[in-house]
């Protein structure tokens, strides 16, 4: 299609005319800059262009056009992710998907719902709620975050306890490969397809195989009841006892959070406070819900095996709005931290629930030897930790102070049996701490699945793996090996 | 006493150049350290929902002026655009879980602009005639709402709609044109020579009222009813003299010194006052926020402070202070419109409704996304007259079809609200919250003076 739009660098002239015009491509430096990171603030390159498709035809043309003539590029939703993923670290064209942000269908009958890329989380929610549904995996930054880029991140949130991560809950994509070819996989919704399971490859796959264009996702009943429980405690070997007990108690809580004690104070001093004492150690935040009789029994158990635990104060919600009060300040746990530090990183490391005093203890450590406070956000029930390193980039050498306290914190968590990301991603972040739970040989298995969708790595290149020098030498001495045999 | 204008034209002192920002008064840096860039702004913002881009997003906003600080970018006109395209709606403030005041930045970053790039051409008289030469006085005000009260009782209001000659104004300007209020006398003009309106019974308190620019040029009967209100509540109103425009405009338009100005007049205007009582959500926000316009001027920020302290707006006063339930029924159906400078701006959400509730015969019904900008923004509808028709479509599609009225606490919604119902062909009326109020007090008077008067018969 040609356009009115005029530009004098050849291939921004090409991308604009694909995408339909000056309303749908950014290219200056003063509009670029704004795409220059996500949520993760530590890595900044400004893209060559941004462009802002309409339909998987339009992504399909931008897709060809970069392969055709060696442009690296990505995708990108609201940009909230946390470990990079959206970064244009190559100087990428970013192929912006918010503009496609339609909810097509919506099937009740038969529990799915098709969406755009660029469709916000919780609006699905807020779009089927009257009927009696939701969706279920809840990011905490399901506000603004798009289900396109819970597909790529496979992420995560406090209610996939009992629910699962996005994973789960994905019935069928379809995708835009990097050779520009459009296609479907999942059928129409029906779980458990012959072959191999691509949904679940795709799924978490951090945009490197593919762009998602159109996804269907499963719809969950609303559960009949639900209620919520606060708990302080004075010291976290009691609240982490608390968690371990609930669980081997049978009861499988919706969502299980735990937050300590800086991070109290950051989300008391920020927008949403509801109260929490300040000279505790930790505060869990325990939800149950299901078929409405049941309830009051799970929820008397847990009060037991809280007040068994030293519990200094424990109760029930009173009504919604307190219950939607205290998972606000929750949810906002992240972001609340601008009110105590100026910056963040925020780790996101998985540990076995019962080591958690000790990575804790450790964590504290860590704190101690950079010199940087670190809060804890923690999904305990799925033993998810979220360590929040604070620190000020304004000031000389505490950037890398910082990502060197974060890799520490995750370091720690592989030790133990653990892994280096629950629900945020590898991103740039955590490349190199792949090699915490990866041997090169694994790295390069799964480098070699991206070759095959991938070829010339021009899609999100650089991305959740660690830097191809040593592994390149590595591939070359197992081929010649292979040879020689 | 007036300002004078000595301490207006002094040159303050040049805060350290802070990057690019050359000029005295620049962004606050603590504003933006509190934003971690997390986006969780993002859907709040208009702007972004109608374009989707980041640099039109709070969380883009804020990351260009700390760019312009970084010495990354320069003040220009690529620059100049989101910062002017945002409507200072404040919703992102609301969102924000680190309370970054994002209003605040935009305000300082367009005084920063205006200062490098007075407006030039028509755009800088057309500004030039209503920021300085208008809203600050209201005897130039009153005239042209002497004019437009002229051009609607002449006929020639008719005349024009008649003749089509409508049609040659540009687009938006039609749709401001025919949804203009019926001008009635001015509450300052009536009040003229009463020092005191006095409550009516006992009085409780002493309130001194903003009467706005906008609100008694064009809305005065919403002034008259914020009265009515008052008196009967116990309240004695006064209407000081010297007070003046309360600057919001000229703050969102980058023109800074004159908001200074301003707000040195309704500072000594307002001294005496005890309570100080706004019905214009902007109007109010602004006077609530004066002491950041004097960073640079430590005397100045505290007396701002204390007179923002008294300042309320009118359903929160009355809320606070109480207010008696009237006793006629107003059958009607409405909903509420949040205006941003009330529920983002002030935090006032619930004291308007609850006044609404307390009416008998008032049957609410939900706006979905109240909170949500309507696209007027100040003068925004007519600087941006395509992004605020935009917002305007997207807040037209949540009023709900099935009521008579829809009710609020700003004189720029109003007319902008007007203008949506008018466009989309739909048939509510459009009014402020005190005026229900007023209206169920006329009522129960009516219906008591006719009662009294069929006890006669």
């Amino acid at each position: 299609m040609k356009t009115k739009f005029k530009s004098n660098d050849r291939h921004i002239q090409q991308l604009a005319d694909i995408v339909g015009g000056a309303k749908s491509i950014l290219y200056q430096k003063e509009d670029l800059i704004a795409y220059d990171c996500d949520g993760f603030t530590l890595h900044k390159h400004l893209p060559k262009a941004v462009v802002f498709p309409k339909n998987a035809e339009e992504v399909s043309e931008i897709v060809k056009y970069c392969a055709e003539n060696n442009l690296p590029y990505l995708a990108r939703g609201a940009g909230t992710g946390l470990s990079g993923g959206a970064i244009p670290l190559n100087g990428e064209v970013i192929i912006s998907l918010v503009r496609m942000k339609r909810l097509i269908s919506v099937d009740l009958e038969n529990r799915k719902a098709v969406v755009e890329p660029g469709f916000v989380n919780l609006k699905l929610t807020n779009s089927i709620s009257d009927k009696g549904y939701y969706y279920a995996p809840d990011p905490s930054s399901q506000y603004c975050c798009t289900i396109g880029g819970n597909v790529a991140e496979n992420a995560g949130g406090a209610h996939c306890l009992k629910y699962g991560v996005t994973t789960n809950h994905i019935l069928g994509l379809e995708v835009v490969l990097p050779d520009g070819e459009i296609i479907q996989i999942g059928n129409d919704g029906i779980l458990d397809q012959p072959g191999y399971d691509l949904l679940g490859l795709l799924t978490g796959s951090e945009g490197t195989l593919g762009i998602v264009t159109k996804i269907t996702v499963r719809i969950l009943k609303n559960p009949e009841g639900k209620q919520t429980v606060l708990a302080y405690f004075d010291k976290v070997e009691d609240g982490s006892r608390a968690v371990s007990e609930i669980i081997s108690a049978g009861i499988v809580p919706a969502a299980l959070e735990m937050m300590d004690k800086i991070a109290i104070e950051g989300v008391e001093a920020a927008a949403f406070p509801v109260g929490h004492p300040l000279d505790i150690e930790a505060v869990l935040l325990i939800e149950v819900d299901g078929i409405a009789a049941g309830i009051d029994e799970q929820i008397n158990q847990i009060l037991d095996v809280c007040r068994a635990c030293n519990v200094r104060e424990v109760r029930a919600a009173k009504d919604e709005k307190e219950r939607e009060r205290w998972w606000a300040n929750r949810k906002t746990g992240f972001g609340a931290m601008g009110a105590i530090s100026p910056d963040y990183l925020v780790q996101d490391g998985v540990i076995p629930r019962s080591k958690l005093p000790e990575v804790l203890n450790r964590i504290n450590q860590i704190s101690e030897e950079s010199g940087l406070r670190i809060a804890n956000i923690f999904h305990a029930g799925d033993g998810n930790l979220h360590p929040l390193v604070l620190f000020d980039a304004r000031k000389q050498g505490e950037i890398e102070k910082a990502l060197e306290a974060g890799s520490a914190c995750l370091k720690a968590c592989a030790d133990v049996g653990g892994t280096i990301t629950g629900e945020h991603g590898v991103g740039i972040e955590k490349r190199e701490e792949m090699r915490f739970v990866f041997k090169d040989e694994e790295i390069i298995a799964q480098t070699n699945i991206r070759e095959v969708f991938n070829p010339d790595n021009l899609l999100n290149a650089g991305k959740l793996f660690p830097s191809p020098g040593r592994c390149a030498e590595i591939k070359r001495e197992m081929k010649e090996a292979a040879m020689s045999k | 006493m007036s300002v004078r204008e000595s301490d207006l034209n002094q040159n303050l002192p040049c805060s350290a150049n802070l990057g690019n920002y050359l000029w005295k008064d620049p962004p606050d840096e603590n504003k933006w350290a509190d934003c971690v860039h997390c986006g969780m702004c993002l859907e709040s913002c208009p702007t972004y929902e109608q374009t989707g881009q980041e640099q039109h997003s709070p969380r883009g906003r804020v990351y260009l002026i700390k760019a312009v600080a970084e010495g990354k970018l320069e003040v220009n006109d690529q620059f100049s655009d989101p910062v002017f395209a945002c409507l200072d709606c404040r919703a992102c403030t609301t969102a924000c879980p680190a309370d970054v005041d994002v209003g605040g930045l935009i305000e300082e970053a367009r005084g920063q602009i205006r200062q490098a790039m007075p407006l030039a051409g028509w755009k800088g008289t057309v500004s030039k005639f209503f920021l300085h030469g208008m809203f600050p006085d209201h005897n130039r005000l009153n005239k042209l709402g002497s004019l437009v009260r002229f051009y609607q009782k002449s006929g020639l209001q008719r005349a024009i709609r008649k003749t089509g000659l409508i049609n040659i104004m540009p687009d938006h300007l039609v749709d401001m044109e025919s949804i203009m209020p019926e001008v009635k006398e001015p509450v300052r003009k009536r009040y003229k020579n009463q020092k005191v309106i006095k409550a009516q019974g006992e009085t409780k308190r002493e309130v001194a009222f903003l009467t706005g620019c906008i609100m008694d040029v064009m809305f005065s009967d919403i002034n008259q009813s914020t009265i009515n209100v008052l008196t009967r509540n116990g309240n004695d109103v006064t209407i000081p003299d010297a007070q003046t425009c309360c600057g919001a405009l000229h703050v969102h338009a980058g023109d800074r010194e004159m908001g200074r100005k301003l707000a040195k007049q309704n500072i000594e205007a307002f001294a005496d006052a005890e309570h100080i009582v706004v019905n214009a959500a902007g109007c109010g926000c602004m006077m609530k926020e004066y002491a950041e316009l004097f960073r640079e001027e430590p005397e100045w920020r505290d007396r701002a402070e204390k007179f923002s302290e008294k300042v309320q707006d009118i359903s929160k006063f009355l809320h606070d202070t109480g207010y008696e339930k009237p006793k006629a029924e107003l059958k009607t159906r409405i909903t509420y419109h949040d205006a941003c400078h009330l529920a983002h701006g002030q935090g006032v959400r619930q004291e308007p409704r609850e006044i609404l509730l307390d009416i008998p015969g008032i049957e609410m019904v939900h706006m979905p996304n109240a909170d949500r900008c309507c696209g007027s923004a100040g003068i925004y509808n007519i600087t941006n007259p395509e992004m605020a028709g935009a917002v305007l479509e997207s807040k037209m599609e949540n009023v709900p079809e099935d009521v008579e009225m829809i009710s609020m606490g700003n004189p720029g919604c109003m007319l902008q609200m007007a203008v949506g119902v008018q466009k989309y062909g739909r048939n509510q009326k459009i009014v402020h919250t005190v005026q229900l109020l007023d209206w169920a007090y006329q009522k129960e008077l009516d219906g008591k003076e006719s009662e009294s008067d069929e006890n006669k018969i």
